[in-house]
C-alpha cells in the first residue's frame, strides 16, 4: 500500500513539519511555511524549464548537479525572503504573527497565480526529472531530512538553541537576561524558510508540475497539523506527524470522499485527546532510559 | 463617470458589509474567549448551502442524495433567517467539540486554533460529501425579491437590487447587534464576561452560557453572510466560505482585535478598497486585503480602532 512515491511524499511532509517546528521552538507560531515552499518550488520549476545552462534535455531529464544546485537556490531565495519579511513580522506576537504569516501565504499565492511568467492557474508543467523513478527521490529527501534533523538536534547544545528555548518559555524574561531575542527568532524563521524552500525545489521535480495551489492556506493548516499531532517539544514530533498525516489520506483512499472528513477529525480531536502530541517529553525520557539500561539509573526525582 | 463611481462604491459597500459580518463573528468570540474561531469560514459555507436548500434548491448529481430537495421553497427572507439560525447551531456544536474540552483543562490557546481549523475542515468536507463539489446557482425565485426589479437605477447608476439588499441587510444586522451589545441586559452580560470572566461569574453572570451565546451569534453572522453572498453571486463549491473567512480575518486585524466598531469600519474599508481595484488588475484583488493587513500589522499592530496592550512582567 505504501509505494515509493508515497514514501517521498511522506518525507516531504516530515520536512515541512520541521519547517513549522523551527520557529515554534522559539515560541513563534508561524504559518508561513507553505509560502516559502511555494517560492522554492516555483524557482526550481522556472530554472529547470527556462534556463538551458542547467542542462535539461528535451527528453525531460536533468543532470543531478543541477538538481542539487536548485535545492540550494530554492533554499537561498526562500531564506532571503524570510530575512526581509522576518525583520518586520517578528515584531508581532502570538495570534498577530500567525495572521500576518497567513497573509504572507496568500500574497505569495496570488502573486504566483498572476505573475506573467509563472503559468497562471495551470502553472508550470513538464518539469525535467533528475531521476527516472520515484525511488530516486528517496535518497535526496532522506538526506535533506537527516541534515535538518541533525541541525535541530545540534540546536539543543548551542547558545542559539538555548536562546530559542528561553524565548519559548518567556520572551520578556529572556530579553531581560540579555538574550538577543530578535536575532534568535529571526534565525529560527530563516532556517525554517530555507528548509521549506529546498523542500519545495525537491517537490517541484518530484511532482513534475507546479502551480499556485501548492502554497495555500490549506497547506498552512496541514503543515501545522503535522506539528500538533506529532508534538512540538522535540524535533522528532513534527517528523512523525508529517510522515503519518501525509500517509493518512492516501491510506484512507478506499473511503473515497469521506477521507478528508476523517482527516479533519484527526486535526480536531488530536489536540483534545493528546494535547502534547504523540512524541511527548515523557515518552522520549522513557525511550532514552530504555536505551541506557546498562548505566545506573539517573538520580532525578521528578514527580 | 460619476455614475460608474457610485456603482463601484455601492458594490464595494455591499461586499464590505459582508466582510463586516464575518469580522464581527470573529470579534464576538475573540472578545469573550481571547481566541479566534478558525471554523468561521466553514460556517459561512454552511449558511450559503442552508439558504440554498431552504429556498427549494435540489442537490446535484455528485451529492449524496441527488435530486433531493425540500418539497417547496421558503421565501428568501425566511430562508435566510433560518439558515443563519442553523449556522448558529452549528457554531454551538463547534464550541462544544473544538473549544469546550480545551477550556476545561486550561490548554494553551494555540491548540484552540488547531481544533477549530480541524472543525472547519470537517464541516467543509461534510458539505462536499452531501452536496458534491459542483457550483450551485440559486433558484430564479431568489431574484424576484418581493416583486422588485433585478436592476435599480439610482441617479443614473445601475445597481443590482440584490447588492443593495445585501448592503441593507448586513447594515441592519450590524446595527441590531451593536445596539444589543451596548444596551440590553444580555449584551452587557456578554461584555462583562469579555472584560473579566471570573469577576462576571462572581457577580452571578453565567459565563459559560455567555460563551455559548457568543458562539451562536458568531455562527449566525457567518451564516447570514454566506446566504447573502450565495444569493447575490452563487455557490462556487463548499470551499467558498474559506476565502471569506480569511478576508474576515484581515478585516478583524485591520479594525483591531475585539473592537466592534473596528470590525464594521474595517469591513467597509476593505470592501471599498477591493471595489476600486481596476478591472485589468482584478487577479490581484484577492491579495489586496492581505497587503493592507500586512501594512496595518506593521504600522499599527493594535489595529485602526483597537486598544494598545502593554506586556506586564
Amino acid at each position: 500500500m505504501i509505494d515509493n512515491a508515497l514514501l517521498v511524499q511522506m518525507l516531504i511532509g516530515a520536512l515541512l513539519g520541521l519547517s513549522v517546528y523551527l520557529p515554534l521552538a522559539a515560541g513563534q507560531l508561524s504559518l508561513a511555511t507553505p509560502a516559502f515552499y511555494a517560492v522554492g518550488g516555483t524557482l526550481a520549476a522556472l530554472l529547470s524549464t527556462r534556463w538551458s545552462a542547467l542542462g535539461a534535455t528535451p527528453a525531460g531529464t536533468l543532470p543531478l548537479g543541477s538538481f542539487v544546485l536548485e535545492l540550494l537556490l530554492g533554499g537561498l531565495l526562500a531564506g532571503l525572503l524570510a530575512l526581509l519579511v522576518g525583520r518586520l513580522v517578528l515584531r508581532l506576537q502570538g495570534i498577530y504573527l500567525a495572521i500576518a504569516t497567513i497573509a504572507l501565504v496568500e500574497i505569495v499565492r496570488v502573486a504566483i497565480l498572476n505573475l506573467p511568467f509563472t503559468g497562471g492557474a495551470v502553472g508550470i508543467f513538464a518539469i525535467p526529472q533528475p531521476f527516472s523513478t520515484a525511488a530516486g527521490y528517496l535518497l535526496p529527501a532522506l538526506a535533506l531530512l537527516t541534515l535538518a534533523g541533525w541541525v535541530c538536534q545540534r540546536l539543543k547544545g548551542i547558545p542559539l538553541g538555548r536562546a530559542m528555548a528561553a524565548i519559548r518559555d518567556d520572551e520578556l524574561a529572556a530579553r531581560c537576561m540579555g538574550i538577543d531575542t530578535t536575532g534568535a527568532k529571526l534565525t529560527a524563521f530563516v532556517l525554517s524558510a530555507v528548509l521549506a524552500g529546498s523542500t519545495g525545489a525537491l517537490a517541484a521535480h518530484f511532482l513534475n508540475t507546479w502551480n499556485a495551489r501548492q502554497g495555500s492556506f490549506d497547506a498552512s493548516v496541514t503543515t501545522l497539523a503535522f506539528v500538533v499531532l506529532g508534538g512540538s517539544r522535540s524535533w522528532l514530533g513534527p517528523v512523525v506527524g508529517g510522515l503519518l498525516l501525509t500517509a493518512l489520506p492516501e491510506l484512507l483512499r478506499p473511503l473515497g470522499d469521506g477521507r478528508l472528513v476523517l482527516f479533519g477529525l484527526v486535526i480536531l480531536l488530536g489536540p483534545v485527546l493528546a494535547p502534547q502530541g504523540l512524541i511527548t517529553p515523557a515518552l522520549l525520557q522513557r525511550l532514552g532510559r530504555w536505551g541506557e539500561r546498562d548505566q545506573p539509573p539517573a538520580s532525578e526525582s521528578q514527580p | 463617470m460619476i455614475e460608474t463611481l457610485l456603482q463601484t462604491l455601492l458594490n464595494g459597500a455591499a461586499s464590505g458589509g459582508v466582510y463586516a459580518l464575518v469580522a464581527l463573528g470573529y470579534t464576538l468570540v475573540f472578545s469573550v474567549l481571547g481566541v479566534i474561531n478558525f471554523a468561521q469560514g466553514a460556517l459561512f459555507s454552511v449558511g450559503g448551502y442552508l439558504t440554498f436548500l431552504l429556498m427549494g434548491g435540489t442537490i446535484g448529481v455528485n451529492g449524496a442524495l441527488p435530486g433531493w430537495g425540500l418539497p417547496s421553497g421558503l421565501p428568501f427572507a425566511l430562508a435566510l433567517l433560518l439558515a443563519a439560525g442553523g449556522s448558529g447551531l452549528v457554531g454551538l456544536l463547534v464550541e462544544r467539540v473544538a473549544f469546550a474540552p480545551l477550556r476545561r483543562r486550561n490548554a494553551e490557546p494555540l491548540l484552540a486554533l488547531i481544533t477549530s481549523l480541524g472543525a472547519g475542515v470537517v464541516l467543509v468536507n461534510l458539505l462536499q460529501l452531501l452536496m458534491g463539489a459542483e457550483g450551485y446557482a440559486f433558484p430564479p425565485s431568489a431574484n424576484a425579491l418581493a416583486g422588485l426589479p433585478d436592476v435599480l437605477v439610482i441617479g443614473g447608476a445601475r445597481i443590482r437590487t440584490i447588492q443593495l439588499l445585501l448592503l441593507l441587510i448586513s447594515a441592519a444586522a450590524v446595527v441590531v447587534l451593536s445596539l444589543w451589545l451596548e444596551r440590553s441586559r444580555g449584551g452587557r452580560a456578554l461584555r462583562a464576561v469579555a472584560e473579566d470572566a471570573t469577576t462576571a461569574q462572581l457577580l452571578g453572570i453565567p459565563s459559560s452560557a455567555m460563551v455559548r451565546l457568543a458562539f451562536f451569534l458568531s455562527g449566525a453572522l457567518a451564516g447570514l453572510g454566506g446566504g447573502l453572498i450565495g444569493v447575490s453571486v452563487s455557490l462556487p463549491g463548499p470551499y467558498f466560505g474559506i476565502g471569506y473567512g480569511l478576508k474576515g480575518l484581515a478585516v478583524l486585524v485591520l479594525g483591531g482585535l475585539g473592537s466592534v466598531p473596528g470590525a464594521i469600519a474595517g469591513g467597509l474599508l476593505m470592501g471599498l478598497a477591493e471595489a476600486l481595484v481596476p478591472g485589468e488588475a482584478s487577479g490581484w484583488r484577492d491579495a489586496l486585503a492581505f497587503a493592507i493587513l500586512f501594512a496595518v500589522l506593521l504600522l499599527r499592530p493594535s489595529g485602526l480602532l483597537g486598544r494598545r496592550t502593554v506586556d506586564k512582567v
